[in-house]
């Protein structure tokens, strides 16, 4: 390592410090400008990371204190996961040890969201789980406890808590939220992100195909059962314009279903959420995210072609067990049958995730305690 | 008395296991002799290290959430000599280093790192990967470690954990040489003790009447052995999530089952891999001997074995497999059926807590209560007159 570039490459640390966007291999100032970090230079993730930070900043209205802390926070972050180690700067480092030195404009936007998901779990533990609002139980209400589609179920159960309709109580009418079960893997899987993180969709979907299983939740009739709920006090809803008279209510709220890259980044925050706080405490962070999240346009994650043979033929299960078993059919068992075949679906993408991420950090707004949250 | 923190940082197969468990076991003996060794249990370090290194492990993190801290908390207030032990370590980056160093307080720091010769550590670790789910072929895995990018997860795990003089620089850097405690693994064939003798010796424990019976180690497998593992992985993984891997393929199989075929030939590498580990070993122990640390053993030790027969694990053949298959089905079997043992107890226990609730149910003044506390939810003053009986009576309220 020459002098020079150990130099030059505090100078240049410094520089992203005060906000600087410029690359690396595009640096030529050798001398330290301004306050250097002390300590091992940081990563090329971190670094990387910190550049693109600062290219949103510029077009955001951040405070200099607030920036300073975002970048000393950035530089200071560990890549979460079994990934590689912190690289090293090309043509700083003269180790003959160690990961290759690289240049950081080329270190892969996987490798950033490493980074990013930590100063998010950590912004997500700072913030605090959300109050979830109650009221008085209203006497008179429906009795009821809802399965099926976990996304709707817990945007609901959250909705009609409030409104003084919690869930269970004696006697409650069973409530399967049906829908395709294409559309209902698809939730299970983006809810299990926004709870305790699992494996990537791809690879989670392959799982239950490999085992010809369905997930616990997108199970309808084994859900059903699992309650021992007598038939007469069972519905099985694939209509969601009567679902509100099942739970004895005149409007549902929509509730609003995560896309892609969303559930994808919150899979990534969630496993890092684990490692920060208790267990019992995490789902109540994972939901405050689930409730914050900004939009990215993102479709939900959609069942590839190759998985759609193995969907149809568990949706045909389904509905067989569901017809044999004779629970009333609020709508029609038919549209069990997996909908998006050939439709548009969304699949993440980590420069869209990492973009998402990066917006989130910049922008605050979604932390702020008093802002209008969507259900 | 002078505070001394002995931190043991890596490598992996180095006998890391029957060390811990030797220091955990012995912890009250420890502490009469002032040395400090805090594990509440057995992986307590291996926690830690997750905490330390924002390391997710197959949902294993969740319980060590501020195990770095309170392990660090422990040691700050030993007033003595405290070693800290996990090899995992060995793959923290240079800012995790600087972390757990400086969460260390005013301690005088002793970093030790044991260390194995890389002709015996690549076919471990190729093992330790097909024991934690991977079933890339040993072919494969060579040439993603020869691969100088670096770029595949094993790649940078490996050379993470593996390449010796890389791991000082990052944990050494800021220590003299005489605080940095190389320990090699004796060569094969060495009296089974020498390894023990050289911890011992770097730690300090040569006079402690410690218990050295061996309760846990992490047993090597042979080749056909472990080829069957990497067989079986590429048909379970992607339906066997870790919890269930876990304690189903690693412990009963692996350990508890493969492990015992000691007459199966052992991994080696072949010879022109042989001659890349050795070269790139010769490498390592001239930069180590020119940075004048203390080592227990010799350096040499990291020359390895000179070449001998090689068994691809890639090219095992069905007759091979079939006796430790036949083992593994056995052995799976015997597991299935102290499970349905356990399962039929649980259900015998659920239904007498059935039948005794039942029979509760049946008495009068559980009737009569129950009769109460219906007539009283149907009114607010009512629910108001229970809510305050419950909060009398410190009994939760029941969940709506």
């Amino acid at each position: 390592m020459s002098a020079d570039r150990a130099a030059a490459a505090r100078a240049w640390v410094a520089h992203l410090r005060e906000g600087g966007t410029t690359p690396w291999l595009a640096w030529t100032a050798g001398e330290d400008r301004g306050q250097a970090t002390p300590g091992p230079l940081p990563g090329a993730q971190q670094l990387e990371l910190l550049r693109r930070v600062n290219l949103r900043v510029l077009a955001s209205t951040a405070a200099p204190a607030q920036r300073r802390t975002l970048a000393d926070r950035v530089l200071a972050a560990p890549a979460a996961g079994r990934g590689k180690a912190d690289l090293p700067l090309v043509g700083v480092s003269a180790s003959d040890f160690g990961p290759r030195p690289v240049d950081p404009a080329t270190v892969g936007a996987h490798e950033l969201l490493r980074v990013a998901s930590v100063l998010l779990a950590d912004d997500l533990v700072a913030l605090g789980p959300d109050p979830v609002p109650t009221a008085w139980p209203r006497p008179w209400r429906r009795r009821y406890r809802l399965v099926g589609d976990p996304v709707l179920a817990t945007g609901l159960r959250e909705h009609l808590r409030a409104h003084g309709r919690p869930e269970g109580g004696r006697r409650p009418v069973l409530v399967a939220l049906a829908a395709p079960l294409d559309e209902l893997l698809a939730r299970t899987w983006t809810q299990r992100c926004f709870e305790t993180g699992t494996r990537p969709w791809p690879e989670w979907l392959r799982f239950w195909r490999e085992r010809d299983q369905l997930p616990a939740r997108a199970d309808l009739a084994a859900s059903v059962r699992r309650w021992h709920a007598r038939r007469p006090f069972v519905r099985i809803v694939t209509d969601p314009d009567r679902l509100p008279r099942q739970l004895g209510v005149r409007h549902l709220p929509q509730v609003r279903v995560p896309g892609a890259d969303q559930a994808e980044l919150a899979r990534r925050v969630a496993a890092v959420v684990g490692i920060r706080v208790p267990a019992a405490e995490r789902p109540a962070l994972m939901r405050t995210l689930q409730r914050r999240i900004p939009g990215s346009g993102a479709a939900p994650v959609g069942v590839p072609d190759a998985e759609q043979a193995w969907v149809a033929a568990s949706a045909a299960r389904t509905t067989r067990e569901l017809t044999r078993a004779g629970y009333p059919v609020v709508g029609d068992l038919a549209d069990l049958a997996p909908a998006r075949a050939g439709a548009t679906r969304g699949v993440a993408d980590d420069e869209r995730v990492l973009d998402l991420a990066i917006r989130m950090l910049v922008d605050p707004s979604w932390r702020h305690t008093d802002r209008q949250v969507e259900r | 008395m002078s505070r001394q923190v002995l931190l043991h940082v890596g490598c992996p197969k180095t006998g890391t296991s029957y060390l811990q468990d030797v220091l955990f076991r012995n912890q009250p003996v420890l502490r009469e002799h002032g040395v400090l060794y805090p594990a509440d249990r057995f992986d307590a370090h291996f926690l830690a290290a997750l905490d330390l290194m924002t390391l997710p492990w197959g949902g294993l993190e969740t319980e060590a959430v501020g195990a770095w801290d309170r392990l660090a908390a422990e040691v700050r207030a030993w007033d003595g000599t405290a070693i800290i032990s996990h090899e995992i370590f060995a793959r923290a980056t240079p800012g995790q280093v600087a972390r757990a160093l400086a969460s260390l307080g005013d301690a005088e720091v002793h970093l030790v790192l044991s260390v194995r010769d890389l002709v015996r550590q690549i076919p471990a670790e190729w093992q330790e990967n097909v024991k934690h789910r991977s079933h890339v072929t040993y072919a494969a895995f060579l040439r993603t470690i020869r691969d100088p990018a670096r770029e595949s997860k094993i790649g940078s795990w490996f050379w993470a954990v593996q390449e010796i003089p890389d791991i000082l620089d990052r944990w050494a850097a800021s220590l003299p040489p005489e605080r940095v405690h190389l320990v090699t693994v004796p060569p094969s064939g060495s009296d089974r003790g020498e390894l023990w003798r050289r911890f011992s010796r770097t730690f300090g424990l040569d006079d402690l009447p410690l218990d050295l019976t061996a309760e846990r180690e992490n047993p090597s497998l042979g080749v056909p052995e472990t080829s069957l593992l990497r067989t079986i992985n590429q048909r379970v993984t992607s339906v066997l999530a870790p919890p269930d891997y876990r304690p189903l393929v690693r412990e009963v199989l692996a350990h508890q089952t493969l492990s015992r075929g000691v007459a199966s030939a052992r991994l080696g590498l072949a010879p022109a891999d042989h001659a890349w580990a050795q070269e790139l070993s010769r490498s390592w122990v001239a930069v180590l001997a020119e940075r004048g640390y203390d080592v227990a053993g010799s350096l040499d030790d990291l020359l390895g074995p000179e070449p001998g027969a090689f068994a691809d694990p890639d090219t095992a053949t069905a007759d091979e497999l079939l006796p430790p298959a036949l083992d593994a089905i056995s052995a799976l079997l015997v597991e299935a059926a102290r499970l349905r043992a356990v399962e039929e107890r649980l259900h015998g226990e659920l239904r007498e807590a059935h039948e005794e609730r039942d029979r509760a149910r049946l008495t009068t003044s559980h009737r009569l209560r129950r009769r109460v506390v219906t007539t009283l939810e149907d009114s607010a003053a009512g629910r108001g007159t229970l809510a305050a009986y419950r909060r009398l009576r410190g009994r939760p309220r029941p969940a709506a």
